[in-house]
């Protein structure tokens, strides 16, 4: 595989998870393309599906869970649902790097750092070992450590924000040039998350790769993606470039998440929380849109009919009120009545 | 009325290893916080926040210094007569997760500091039942769907509001909220931090509330004041909205500069401040406690120690020989 930022094509990818209920979807009919060399910030509540979503890039959905349908062709590897057994184990870490969610408590408390390294990279058939711990200590340097003494550490040793760059250095460190951070700064504080984002954007920049962030904080994809998606009940809502989804979001659930972020300054009673609750696994809606419980511009369609991702420029909204915004005849009824 | 003054809290490690190590989590710390009131201890995680916070819920000792609870000193007291006092101060930690016993439901949780109180004061089963109803109507969750349900059975947000209605059953003064909501979906914080604000305004319960986020601080009202506390000592403190806009301390510059900005929505302000390197515990204590961090830094601020003092022209107080306004924050492309 070249050493350059792959691209990946997530077509109608279906996840779905064995329960007493029967097989229900945590990820349904999604399709994404991270352009080569771009950053981009998939954003959920729990529940969501974004982890899920995240794991199937690897092929990496656990039992009771499995891939329904679609596929994830990533430049390089060809479509990765196929892949199994050997070739999958050998793809995942040189081709893509995972930086898991509270990669904190990831890494093994009996072993150094650098056993985990040299662990990593005889798993992983590198000859030249000499080589690969020089790499993590240049990437750790890289990141604002001292390389050699966070490789002769255990975790217990770190803080929080430096286990965090010990993840990023352990999913880069086999030259992978697509990288997945799951929830890169949860548990840290402002300061050291800050520290964390610019890290990743400049590591991601000079080392020329393509980054998925997966994230409930809107504000890290800010900072950092370039391409911003929004994922709720299992179906992406809303995608295109960050500034633009910010500055002027479409879906309903989109307008509301940014409405609920606390603020510095203006009026605090703008801010105002969602309504109701985000769904779980069981409790998405079979049929129809499934934010409509939740949202402002509900109309009778939403009820039935689940609306399709729609594309208008860079920017794709899956909703009724958006997509066909004319009301039909029953609803201006209802309003007037 | 709560007040502390000159709170000082020391750690004493034991190790074989590395010998015996003292952690100063509280260096000497001045605070009140009125009936009714409002006040919200910000800092990164090891700064002491949480250990004043449990100081004040009576969950953890103090070496010296002094709290008082509606005037009277606690150090006076025995720890059977500091009871009733404490009582009235009830914590709301971080993970309503593991805040919960996951055996019992919701009417078990309520049930047992009803039982007690109801004991106290000589009530009825019936006025446990009533009570038990009356708050989690309070905390706006349904009696008659909830009571019966375990904590798995509920989400984020709800397992929180019945934590609150679980301190609420003792009738107190105060709730401390360490970090509460910062494991609540992004959608339904606002929910939980607009509770509290209408606790406060409904029953006159003061807050304490205790986070790394100021920008959730100021959900708590404008008529809070906030202690910016930095390794144990207070460096910046006055009502919530002045130490946002104005903030003239370097550390606390550096805590809202590192608030992620809303591109697209907001602009960034024109001059945030980095710190110079990340938090380390074994840092010197001589001199100013932010000085190696410091971009503003000089030799005084290595040598002298700043003390909190009245910030000119403003309401605050700061513990800084440079202090200056500096524009921070993002603002609303809209204000532009």
């Amino acid at each position: 595989m070249a050493n350059q930022a792959p691209g990946v094509r997530i077509d109608g990818l279906t996840v779905v998870y064995k329960t007493p209920a029967g097989e229900l979807p945590a990820v349904r009919g999604v399709s994404l393309r991270l352009e080569p060399g771009s950053i981009t910030g998939i954003v959920g509540e729990s529940g969501s599906g974004k982890s899920t979503l995240a794991l199937s890039l690897l092929n990496a959905v656990q039992p009771p869970g499995r891939i329904a349908a679609g596929s994830v062709e990533i430049d390089g590897l060809g479509d990765v649902t196929g892949l199994r057994g050997e070739q999958l184990r050998k793809a995942r870490g040189k081709h893509i790097g995972y930086v898991f969610q509270a990669a904190q408590n990831s890494l093994n408390p009996l072993k150094t750092v650098g056993k985990q390294l040299l662990d990593l990279g005889r798993s992983h058939g590198v000859d030249d070992l000499r080589g690969l711990v020089r790499e993590a200590r240049e990437l750790l340097g890289r990141m604002g450590l001292d390389g050699a003494r966070v490789l002769d550490s255990h975790q217990h040793e770190l803080s929080g924000g430096m286990r965090q760059r010990v993840g990023i250095m352990l999913a880069l460190v086999l030259n992978a040039h697509l990288v997945v951070l799951d929830e890169p700064t949860t548990a840290l504080d402002m300061i050291t998350q800050a520290n964390i984002l610019k890290i990743v954007r400049e590591v991601h920049a000079e080392r020329g790769l393509t980054t998925l962030v997966i994230t409930h904080d809107i504000g890290v994809v800010a900072e950092v993606a370039d391409r911003l998606a929004v994922m709720y009940g299992g179906r992406l809502v809303e995608q295109g470039p960050t500034r633009e989804v910010l500055g002027a979001p479409r879906h309903p659930y989109t307008q509301g998440l940014i409405k609920a972020i606390p603020r510095l300054v203006g009026d605090i009673d703008e801010a105002r929380a969602l309504p109701g609750r985000p769904p779980a696994l069981a409790t998405v809606p079979k049929e129809g849109c499934v934010f409509r419980e939740r949202c402002p511009s509900r109309m009778d369609v939403c009820d039935t009919v689940d609306p399709e991702p729609t594309a208008d420029g860079p920017r794709i909204v899956a909703c009724h009120a958006v997509t066909a915004p004319v009301a039909e005849p029953g609803t201006l009824d209802k309003e007037h009545a | 009325m709560i007040t502390g003054t000159g709170v000082v809290k020391t750690f004493k490690q034991r190790g074989k290893l590395l010998g015996a190590r003292e952690v100063r989590a509280l260096r000497g710390v001045d605070f009140s916080i009125p009936k009714g009131g409002a006040a919200s201890f910000i800092g990164e995680s090891g700064c002491g926040k949480t250990t004043l916070g449990r100081i004040i819920a009576g969950l953890e000792s103090y070496d010296e210094g002094e709290i008082a609870i509606g005037g009277e000193p606690m150090s006076a007291l025995t720890t059977k007569q500091r009871q009733p006092h404490f009582r009235k101060i009830q914590m709301i930690h971080q993970d309503p997760y593991s805040a919960l016993n996951p055996t019992r439901t919701v009417h078990q949780t309520l049930h047992a500091p009803l039982a007690l109180r109801a004991k106290q004061t000589g009530r009825s089963r019936q006025w446990m039942e009533e009570r038990a109803a009356e708050v989690l109507t309070l905390v706006g969750l349904d009696p008659g769907t909830v009571l019966a349900r375990y904590p798995h059975q509920l989400s984020g947000g709800m397992r929180q509001r019945v934590v609150i209605a679980r301190a609420l059953t003792v009738d107190p003064e105060m709730l401390v909220a360490d970090e509460a909501v910062s494991m609540i979906d992004v959608s339904l914080r606002l929910g939980i931090l607009a509770l509290l604000k209408d606790l406060r305004e409904r029953l006159g319960v003061s807050v304490l509330f205790i986070t790394h986020d100021v920008a959730t601080a100021r959900y708590i009202g404008a008529d809070g004041e906030l202690y910016v506390i930095y390794r144990g000592q207070v460096v910046e403190r006055g009502p919530v909205d002045t130490i946002i806009a104005d903030p003239v301390h370097p550390y606390t510059q550096s805590l809202l500069s590192a608030i992620p900005v809303l591109h697209g929505l907001e602009r960034p302000g024109e001059q945030p401040v980095v710190p110079l390197e990340s938090l380390d515990e074994s840092q010197s204590d001589e001199g100013c406690l932010f000085a190696r961090r410091c971009p503003f830094r000089d030799e005084r601020c290595a040598s002298e120690r700043p003390l909190l003092q009245i910030t000119t022209g403003a309401p605050q107080e700061h513990a800084c020989f440079h202090p200056a306004r500096r524009d921070v924050i993002a603002r609303p492309m809209s204000e532009v």
